[in-house]
């Protein structure tokens, strides 16, 4: 497997704060790769280490098989956490800056600006200012500022955040297709669902440290089966009625007027005896459902209710 | 190209780009020509002021009035005389004698006004028509009390004016005592042109008492010596001081002041657009890019292109102007300030104080700007920076008085002071050799403040340290 970017041992400290500890990870090219945390795991301090912003404490980097220089990362393209142009350029114009900052002639930045806008919808926008374009749109071209200048490695740093759910499908759709067209593409989100849809590997990060790396079905191996119950009615409390059984059970939002339960399979209790432990208790049953287990409760069953990716938002 | 030029492009583009830069560019002249010609515009536009006079004496009246007279063709005169030494020197003896051969102020502005028409007759179309600082009416009353209405307001003279103010000149036991009443309290020029007619008229009486001539006063009062200044220093010619010696030590003072202004507004722009940048969060795309030293370096080009796109449109405005001052009226006051403008080691000391001041206070508000979140933190920075650039500000005027004082000496060597000291100083004998002196530790000094800006600016923009960031961990350790 050709790595185009390779972590070992990184380790970042604020004074006494440890941000990432002995963090070692290897993005294969051509793939996409989540870097998966909540808030304040470290994902921003990895990626800023990745490219070059910051300084690792200790560890050592490679990107598309050199260091992470300025040189290097004239082939990589960054969006970061904290997002934001020059207020007063054009769309067009910024897209265009930002691509010869990589090195990208002026004549042809300003082409695939108009190319990439025109692409996404924003071409009758190009000469508009930033400040004049709405939050969603700035995104947008902040987006296409990363990859106009058509580069091998594209990181993104929580590139869902802030976007509508239309814009966030639009943005999956553009990720899909760069890596359909070569690039390798990380990405880092608290949101486990886009990297379960986009991702072929992942590296979970909890409190800086790597609590998991594989493919995404590896880590959907790790998490515990769950079933999906509904009982007619508002009044009967099955959380009560299998209290003491083995079973861990939270209750989630119904639908007419039924109570719907998700329950996990653990401690070698598998749907069978969950489905005879109903029965015994007299439960009125209205669905009983094995559901695929979520990357979210793979990631709880790795590190823990304090460190899961929801809890901070 | 480069990535410092593609930072220092936006950012001077950013400046050009706004109708602020526009406005100021082609305002600044405006104001500076108001600032300069205003005060005169408005003091010929004010109306001369009313002051009615009462005495107990008749001869005491006929003093003051008379001084009041001689006060207002003295003024003239030197208007006149002023105008011409500006705009033709040539005639400006001529002009004066005619006008002091005449009789009255009238009559002398008309006979220096025809000698202007006869021998430059170009300088006649600016040719000033003096108006009266004060003019001495009959007292609507019979004495102070009375007047009292008058001079607060509450009652018009019988042609609609104000009375601004009263002079009342009484004796007490024999020695004159001279009252002003106004409203206007602190204008006291009246009672300075009384007091010095009060003295004459008192000179006068203690020689009649003594059985001379009181005109014998006016006549000692009349003498004065004729004094004249000379350089030691000087190669040419006789050595004495006129003002083509003292214009170089006004220009520079000038230049100081323009250069300080200069450094402090575009020292500020530089503090705003680092703060914008924070606060756009695009730093973190640029920094992938672009390093610290890189953008800073940009920003420092950029901003220094938009001073010097000002400069040069204010410089061919006014080098223009200056030069033509210089070459077609030499002889004039104007035409030697204009040269002076132009000399060497002035325009020497200029460049060097501009570039290195430019560099080092620039870097410093760069610093400054990154380590600030917001226009209202920054400002609480701003205050010590600001008073060490009023330093050099108030050390201006004892260095105009004596450039080589020890005090302005040793702080023209502190590399910070040092671009607008040296130019205070260049007029006065400063050696090339000194000058270069000054120009290499201001050079040294901006690389270190450069180099140490640059880590300051890392830290602020790369690792987010900031004011609030401090304080929170001095907080947290207390």
């Amino acid at each position: 497997m050709n790595a185009a970017l390779e972590a070992e041992g990184l380790v970042k400290r604020y004074g006494a704060r440890t941000a990432v500890q002995d963090l070692s990870f290897k993005v294969p090219q051509g793939s996409i790769y989540g870097v998966l945390g909540p808030n304040g795991a470290g994902k921003s301090s990895t990626l800023r280490m990745l490219v070059g912003v910051l300084r690792p404490t200790s560890g050592a980097i490679t990107v598309l098989g050199g260091p992470a220089d300025r040189e290097t990362m004239k082939r990589v393209g960054y969006l970061p956490e904290e997002r934001g142009l020059y207020r007063s350029m054009t769309a067009r114009g910024a897209i265009a800056y930002l691509a010869r900052l990589k090195g990208v002639p002026a004549g042809k930045a300003f082409k695939r600006a108009d190319q990439l806008l025109e692409a996404h919808g924003l071409g009758k926008h190009r000469r508009k200012k930033i400040k004049t374009l709405s939050k969603g749109m700035a995104q947008k071209v902040q987006v296409l500022a990363a990859i106009a200048h058509e580069p091998d490695l594209i990181i993104f740093d929580e590139p869902f955040s802030g976007l509508d759910p239309v814009n966030q499908r639009v943005l999956e759709e553009t990720i899909r297709a760069e890596a359909k067209a070569g690039r390798t593409i990380l990405f880092s989100t608290h949101v486990m669902e886009h990297a379960e849809r986009l991702c072929d590997r992942i590296l979970l990060i909890a409190h800086g440290r790597a609590a998991f790396e594989g493919t995404v079905r590896d880590a959907l191996a790790l998490a515990p089966s769950v079933a999906v119950l509904e009982t007619d009615g508002g009044e009967y409390d099955l959380g009560a009625a299998l209290a003491g059984r083995g079973f861990t059970i939270s209750e989630e939002l119904g639908e007419h007027g039924n109570r719907r339960w998700r329950v996990r399979l653990e401690n070698g209790h598998g749907s069978r005896q969950l489905l005879q432990a109903c029965v015994e208790a007299g439960a009125p049953l209205s669905l009983f459902e094995p559901a695929r287990a979520s990357l979210h409760e793979a990631f709880v069953a790795l590190v823990g209710d304090k460190a899961q990716p929801n809890a901070a938002e | 190209m480069s990535p410092v030029f593609l930072v220092a492009r936006r950012e001077y583009l950013a400046y050009v780009g706004a109708w602020g830069f526009w406005l100021s560019l082609l305002t600044a002249p405006i104001i500076i020509a108001l600032l300069l010609f205003g005060p005169v515009l408005l003091a010929r536009a004010e109306p001369p002021r009313v002051l009615a006079i009462v005495a107990e004496r008749t001869e005491d009246l006929t003093a003051v009035r008379q001084a009041f007279a001689d006060n207002a063709r003295r003024e003239a005169r030197a208007e006149i005389r002023a105008y011409l030494d500006a705009t033709a020197p040539a005639i400006a003896l001529e002009a004066t004698a005619a006008f002091d051969a005449a009789p009255n102020r009238a009559a002398g502005i008309e006979a220096a006004r025809v000698v202007v028409s006869r021998s430059a007759p170009r300088a006649l179309a600016a040719f000033p028509s003096p108006t009266q600082r004060y003019q001495i009416i009959q007292a609507p009353a019979p004495d102070v009390q009375a007047m009292r209405p008058y001079l607060d307001g509450t009652q018009m003279l019988a042609d609609g004016r104000t009375l601004f103010g009263a002079l009342n000149i009484r004796r007490a036991d024999g020695a004159p005592v001279i009252e002003y009443w106004s409203t206007g309290l602190s204008h006291s020029e009246p009672i300075n042109i009384a007091r010095r007619a009060m003295r004459l008229e008192m000179q006068r009486e203690a020689l009649a008492a003594q059985g001379l001539a009181p005109t014998e006063a006016d006549r000692l009062d009349a003498f004065d010596p004729q004094v004249a200044q000379f350089d030691p220093r000087a190669t040419t010619g006789d050595g004495q001081v006129t003002l083509r010696e003292r214009a170089p030590s006004y220009a520079a003072l000038a230049l100081s002041f323009i250069l300080w202004s200069v450094v402090f507004s575009v020292a500020n722009m530089l503090l705003s657009s680092v703060i914008e940048e924070k606060s756009n969060k695009i730093l973190d795309t640029l920094l992938t890019s672009v390093s610290p030293l890189q953008i800073l370096t940009g920003k420092l080009i950029g901003v220094a292109m938009v001073s010097l796109t000002l400069f040069l449109f204010w410089g061919a405005l006014g080098g223009g102007l200056l030069s033509l001052a210089a070459d077609r009226a030499s002889d004039s006051i104007f035409g030697q300030v204009a040269a002076a403008f132009l000399e060497p080691r002035l325009i020497a000391a200029f460049l060097f104080g501009f570039v290195f001041g430019y560099i080092m206070y620039g870097a410093i508000f760069l610093a400054l700007g990154s380590l600030c979140e917001s226009q209202q933190e920054a400002q609480t920075l701003l205050g010590p920076v600001a008073l060490v650039l009023a330093i050099p500000m108030m050390l201006l005027t004892p260095a105009l008085d004596n450039p080589n004082a020890p005090i302005v000496e040793t702080a023209s060597w502190i590399p910070l002071f040092t671009p607008f000291l040296l130019l205070i100083r260049a007029p006065s004998g400063l050696d090339w050799i000194e000058i270069a002196g000054m120009a290499v530790i201001m050079a040294a000094s901006a690389a270190i403040i450069l180099a140490l800006a640059a880590r300051v600016f890392k830290a602020g923009v790369v690792d987010q340290v900031s004011m609030s960031s401090w304080r929170g961990r001095k907080d947290a350790k207390g």
